[in-house]
Order: C-alpha cells, then sequence, then structure tokens
C-alpha cells in the first residue's frame, strides 16, 4: 500500500542539534598525549591487553585498566577502504573531491585496531600487513587531527 | 499465560519518497488495517511504537503518532531499535496473559526526511569515533566486507553474486522500491564504487517506510485470520562496542541471538529444518556473513553455496526469496519489511515469489555498525 500523494507536504523544515559530551578520563589522557605528539592506550592489569584510544574497563575481563601507556607510533595495516564517497556532517552523500583510504591499524605491541587515514602512498600500492607508521601535524593542539595520518614506514 | 501467538495482519508502505507526514502514513495505515479486518482500535489492548526519536527528529515522538494510530488512552509503550524487537515486546505482553491483540506501528521516513545514516552515526562514540569522523555506516560496511571476504578466501565477485540475485527478485516484488531492469552480476558492477570494495547496488536504497503489525493471542487470532502465522521463537544478542576490538568476519551476536531463537522454537537441525530465511542484510556482504554465523551455511561454503544457486528460490536454502534489504530499508521498519514478506510467504500469497512448501521461516532484524546488534524470529505455519 502506498499512502496518497499530497503535494501539500512537500515543504519542508529544516532541523538542526548540537551536542556537547565531556570525554572520560581515557580521552582526556589520549588527547593530552596527541598533544606532546605521544600515542597513549590503556593497559588491562589481569590479562596485559593494550588498548588504543584507552578505555577505562578491560573489555575482555571487565578489570579497571588504570594504566596509561605510551606505545609505539609504527605498527602494521590490517585493513583498508578506498573512499570515492563522503557522508557530510554523517549524513549527506556526497561524491568525495579525490579518493581517500579509511584504514585500521595494529599499532606494535597494542591488541585494538586504530582507525585511522592513511596518506602518502597510491591507493593501488597498499596492502594489507604492510608497515605504516604515524605521521603528525606541523603544529599540534592536543586534539584528533594532531595524528594526521599513517604512511607507509 | 497464552499459549501460543500468531502475527495476523499487516500493512506496508514503502517508496524512496512517500509524499506524507509521519501522522498520515501511520494514520493511513493503522485506519487500513482496521478497516480490512472491519475492527476499530478498541479491538487493540496493547501498542507497541516503534520509530527513533532522532529519525524524528523530537523527543517523545510517539505523543504525535499515538492519536493518527489510535493508541491514545490505551497501553502503549515503544521500541527504539529494529522493528523485530517490536514484535518481540508485543509477543511478550501477550504471551502474559493481560492482553490479547498488540499493534507494533512502526515508521522511518530516510528516505525523504531524514538521511538514513544518521541512525547509526549516533550510535558512534561521541567523544572518539565521531570526532574522528573517518567511521560511518559505509566505510564500516566496507572494512567489515574486506575482513570478511579476506578471512574466509572468498573472491570479490561474491559481493555482485549475492546482489544480483536479490536485485533480480526485488525486481518482481511489488513491495520494493528498487525494481531494476537487468539487475545482473554485470548491472551490480557497473554501479559507482561508495567505499571499495562496495559498490552503490551492493548498498540498500535510502527508504521512507511506514508499517503496522497485528499480534493476537490463539483465541483471538481464530477471529482475525484464516491463515495465523504463529510466532515460534525468538533470540536477541549484541556484540561488543568498541569498533576496533570487533572481529569484524562473524558476528558472534546473530550466531547467539540464532541459537536461542532455534532453542526456544524446538529446531535443532535448523539449516534443514528452515524452509527460507528473511534476513536485514543491509550491505551485500552481510548476507552470507549472518547466514553463516546464524548457522544457514556452513562457514567457508558461502562463495561456493551462491555460485550454486543454493540461495536461490528451489535452492536448498533460499536467502531473501523477497529480494531482501537491497531493494528498500528503513531503521526500526527493516526487520518488519522482512517479517511481512515471511509472512506472506507463509500463506502462501507471495504471488510471482512464492516458494513451495513454505513451512518454517528465519526472520532476522538488526541495528548499529556492521549488524552491531541482531535479533531473529522464528515463524511457522
Amino acid at each position: 500500500m502506498e499512502a496518497e500523494k499530497l503535494e501539500f507536504f512537500n515543504p519542508k523544515v529544516p532541523l538542526d542539534f548540537q551536542y556537547n559530551n565531556r570525554v572520560g578520563i581515557g580521552i582526556e589522557r589520549y588527547l593530552r598525549g596527541l598533544g606532546e605528539r605521544k600515542i597513549l592506550g590503556s593497559k588491562c592489569p589481569q590479562c596485559g591487553k593494550v588498548a588504543v584510544p584507552p578505555r577505562t574497563v578491560c573489555g575482555k575481563c571487565s578489570a579497571t585498566m588504570g594504566e596509561f601507556v605510551e606505545v609505539s607510533q609504527e605498527g602494521t595495516l590490517e585493513n583498508f577502504t578506498v573512499g570515492h564517497v563522503q557522508l557530510v556532517k554523517g549524513q549527506r552523500l556526497e561524491k568525495a573531491e579525490s579518493p581517500y583510504v579509511v584504514g585500521l591499524v595494529r599499532l606494535d605491541g597494542v591488541d585494538s585496531l586504530l582507525l585511522a587515514r592513511i596518506s602518502g602512498v597510491d591507493p593501488s600500492d597498499l596492502k594489507v600487513g604492510m608497515r605504516v607508521k604515524a605521521v603528525w601535524r606541523d603544529e599540534v593542539q592536543g586534539d584528533y587531527a594532531d595524528l594526521d595520518h599513517f604512511q607507509p614506514a | 499465560m497464552a499459549e501460543k501467538v500468531a502475527v495476523v495482519a499487516f500493512k506496508l508502505a514503502c517508496a524512496p519518497d512517500l509524499h506524507t507526514t509521519r501522522e498520515r502514513l501511520v494514520f493511513n495505515l493503522t485506519r487500513g488495517l482496521f478497516d480490512e479486518l472491519g475492527i476499530d482500535r478498541h479491538a487493540i489492548d496493547s501498542f507497541v511504537m516503534n520509530s527513533n526519536d532522532f529519525l524524528d527528529g523530537r523527543t517523545i515522538s510517539t505523543v504525535f503518532l499515538d492519536a493518527p494510530s489510535g493508541a491514545y488512552l490505551k497501553d502503549e509503550t515503544k521500541v527504539e531499535m529494529d522493528g523485530v524487537h517490536a514484535v518481540m515486546y508485543g509477543w511478550m505482553r501477550i504471551m502474559s496473559g493481560q492482553y490479547e491483540t498488540a499493534l507494533v506501528v512502526s515508521l522511518a521516513l530516510t528516505g525523504s526526511q531524514v538521511s538514513p545514516y544518521v541512525y547509526t552515526q549516533y550510535s558512534l562514540s561521541p567523544a572518539y569515533e565521531r570526532q574522528v569522523g573517518l567511521l560511518n555506516e559505509l566505510s564500516g560496511a566496507a572494512l567489515q566486507a574486506k575482513a570478511y571476504l579476506s578471512r574466509r578466501g572468498y573472491s570479490e565477485e561474491l559481493l555482485d553474486l549475492v546482489a544480483a540475485k536479490d536485485l533480480e527478485l526485488a525486481a518482481k516484488n511489488p513491495r520494493q522500491i528498487r525494481r531494476l531492469e537487468n539487475a545482473g552480476v554485470e548491472r551490480v558492477r557497473s554501479s559507482g564504487p561508495t567505499y571499495e570494495p562496495l559498490r552503490e547496488l551492493h548498498c540498500y536504497p535510502p527508504t521512507d517506510a511506514g508499517c503496522v503489525v497485528l499480534l493476537a493471542s490463539e483465541k483471538k487470532a481464530a477471529e482475525l485470520t484464516d491463515k495465523p502465522v504463529w510466532i515460534k521463537g525468538f533470540g536477541s544478542s549484541i556484540d561488543t562496542y568498541f569498533f576496533g576490538e570487533r572481529d569484524l568476519t562473524r558476528s558472534p551476536s546473530a550466531a547467539d541471538a540464532a541459537k536461542r531463537a532455534f532453542s526456544m522454537a524446538g529446531l535443532t537441525d535448523p539449516a534443514r529444518e528452515i524452509d527460507f530465511a528473511e534476513i536485514s542484510a543491509l550491505y551485500a556482504h552481510e548476507e552470507p556473513l549472518l547466514a553463516e554465523s546464524m548457522g544457514l551455511l556452513p562457514e567457508g561454503e558461502a562463495e561456493k553455496a551462491y555460485r550454486a544457486g543454493d540461495t536461490r528460490p528451489g535452492g536448498s536454502l533460499p536467502i531473501n526469496p523477497s529480494g531482501g534489504s537491497l531493494g528498500a530499508h528503513a531503521p526500526c521498519v527493516g526487520g518488519l519489511m522482512r517479517l511481512c514478506e515471511a509472512v506472506l510467504q507463509l500463506r502462501g500469497e507471495a504471488g510471482d515469489l512464492q516458494l513451495d512448501g513454505a513451512r518454517t521461516a528465519l526472520v532476522h532484524g538488526q541495528d548499529g555498525i556492521c549488524a552491531q546488534q541482531n535479533g531473529v524470529v522464528i515463524l511457522g505455519v
């Protein structure tokens, strides 16, 4: 069944929302670390697992991950996708100006995968398992954009 | 306590743009169902509203939808997740013995009024993933598709085979919105890339959708229909939240949900006992991935099964004989679209898409990035 078409209802009223979210201690430490060109993770006192960005409770054994550790800035590209579109503000799907790479990087000694932009390499040369290293932006400011991208090591 | 609960009737509407308001959509569907059955709102003991405030752009959105659906001053509650959970809720209310009937009222105008991707986008970590900006429903699906194909040793052609199978069926289904001519592997392969390896026709089309589903106790069902479809089992489960810690190559939560549903329905060899499955596969890779995880296909055998036509109508286990979610999908309503298609099959009313001897069906609904939460319903006649 299709609802009857009523042209009267075509005008649309735009809505917009703004939320703020106070970060927890794990993300706070992570952002402070980025401001010092460091990548921080949290370490589980029970199973030894290291998560980046830090989380406060271990997903595996539910222990409090109170210890923050600096981790390697090099790792392995575990997975990647070449994006030909972008989702503007998480909503509007548009064609990307040029293809870009979203990767999942396993930093050495870390158990979780880090989402990262992969640059400085032709996407057709990318391979799962290749070594990559972090590239920082010139002036770090203590926000996510400091860790600009990863490129082949 | 009630013994059995049936799906007795439904109304479904979907289009790229339904050209209507949320209130009018709900009114038309509910009124249409009532008129068809010759009942009014007082025949409904319990209303389970199924929409999402993020999609409606207002909180406590049901205050605007209760009047057009007839739910005002009745037992009324709300489910903000996939519609299969709303069905589960309505089913439990009847099973409690307190109610004889429950009406699920579901909608999402994600074709014309709001982006369908908002639903998943706002499920991501507000302080991290949403700020970093790389992860969204589509890029997540692509990463999952790639990880899955690589782990199982499947070729990317499997994605085209799945999508072509679904879109060829969708083309024959009047309830689907993406009805393509020549919807074969070549057509799928020539659609534009989104995030590799996914292409446009591997992804569901943004859809306006609304659906009402009437559930009833055994006693009441006998008064309302000659063709009751029984809810035999239900299972629900959710994966870990942190994207970087998920094994994307399989779905532990779909496996768990299916196991619970099979157990409740008394199925011991589900791959044989289930005649067909309607799976909410929003992206082509999800169909074999979820089918494997739910035990419908042996792990590692999916590409072989798709190439052999096992998942087509007439095959050993038809999956999405309706054309599935690649033909039309909206949050919340998605699982109900699959449920309605399964009900038509089980009643023998699926027209050109009718399977022979369909008596037991698996219906699946999902929420969250890369099918993070899964719900499974077993239906039977």
